[in-house]
């Protein structure tokens, strides 16, 4: 009891940094907490399988991210977003709107591919180190490196574009998704 | 005069240090770099989500899970 009481615990903990995940992953809010929700039954089922004194954060990383990728085959053929312009209008979250620096963030963020979007998140903001990212993402150090180098050199070409002036929401989105198309 | 010399000398070493410094955190262990503006920023945002409060499904679920003991009883473990 006490150790099933622990692993709860250790589920409960988790909640915030798989949420703000999950809301990385899918830009949506919604379907954010869907995916957390499916990752947190998908953990109980599965916890005899978890080594207790390993990485619980990792673990509960690991079930999201399939989660994800497998809902996304799923999805893929009913909703295109080859542009990325439906992409920037989900990107905001509820209680994060307005036309801060933050949202110019997030819309930048919102543009990039999955995997620089995952690795940049996973080291930048989620605090794994290379090597538990590249475990979390079933690839090679080496490989998340070039994607944080990558992502984080992306994000400075978009954000560099949007400092120039102070545009509403929509100038911005608007802006930001031509010169994706362009580049 | 010599001095002088020494000094652009000591300059020029110190400006190449720092380009090659830059290239070596963007290529090599640090793609991120932790104190630049991105990492700033990324950090902000993520831990914004982070500090909102955990809705309320998740504690139920998670009440609902323990109350519907897992498929392999989590007693058997002992």
């Amino acid at each position: 009891m006490a150790a099933a009481n622990g692993f709860r615990e250790g589920l409960l903990e988790a909640v915030p940094t798989l949420r703000a995940f999950a809301v990385s992953l899918s830009k949506n809010a919604d379907r954010a907490d869907d995916l957390v929700q499916e990752t947190l039954v998908k953990a109980w089922d599965k916890q005899a399988s978890f080594q207790p004194g390993t990485n619980l954060k990792a673990w509960l990383f690991t079930i999201l991210r399939n989660e994800f990728y497998s809902q996304m085959r799923k999805r893929k053929r009913e909703v295109e977003d080859v542009d990325g312009s439906m992409t920037a209008r989900l990107s905001v979250h509820p209680s994060q709107d307005g036309s801060s620096d933050l949202a110019d963030f997030r819309k930048a963020l919102a543009l990039l591919p999955e995997d620089q979007r995952e690795a940049i998140i996973l080291i930048g903001a989620s605090g794994f180190s290379y090597e538990e990212a590249a475990e979390i993402c079933g690839c090679a150090v080496g490989t998340i490196k070039s994607r944080v180098s990558r992502a984080r050199a992306r994000l400075q070409e978009i954000l560099a574009i949007e400092g120039e002036g102070d545009f509403g929401p929509d100038a911005i989105s608007t802006q930001v998704t031509n010169s994706a198309a362009l580049a | 005069m010599g001095s002088e010399a020494g000094k652009d000398k000591k300059m020029e070493h110190r400006k190449f240090e720092t380009i090659r410094d830059a290239r070596k955190r963007q290529n090599g262990t640090d793609p991120l770099g932790a104190n630049s503006e991105i990492a700033r920023k990324l950090k902000q945002y993520y831990d914004d989500i982070v500090s909102e409060k955990i809705p309320d499904r998740f504690t139920s679920l998670l009440s609902q899970l323990e109350e519907r003991e897992g498929p392999s009883s989590t007693t058997e473990k002992d």
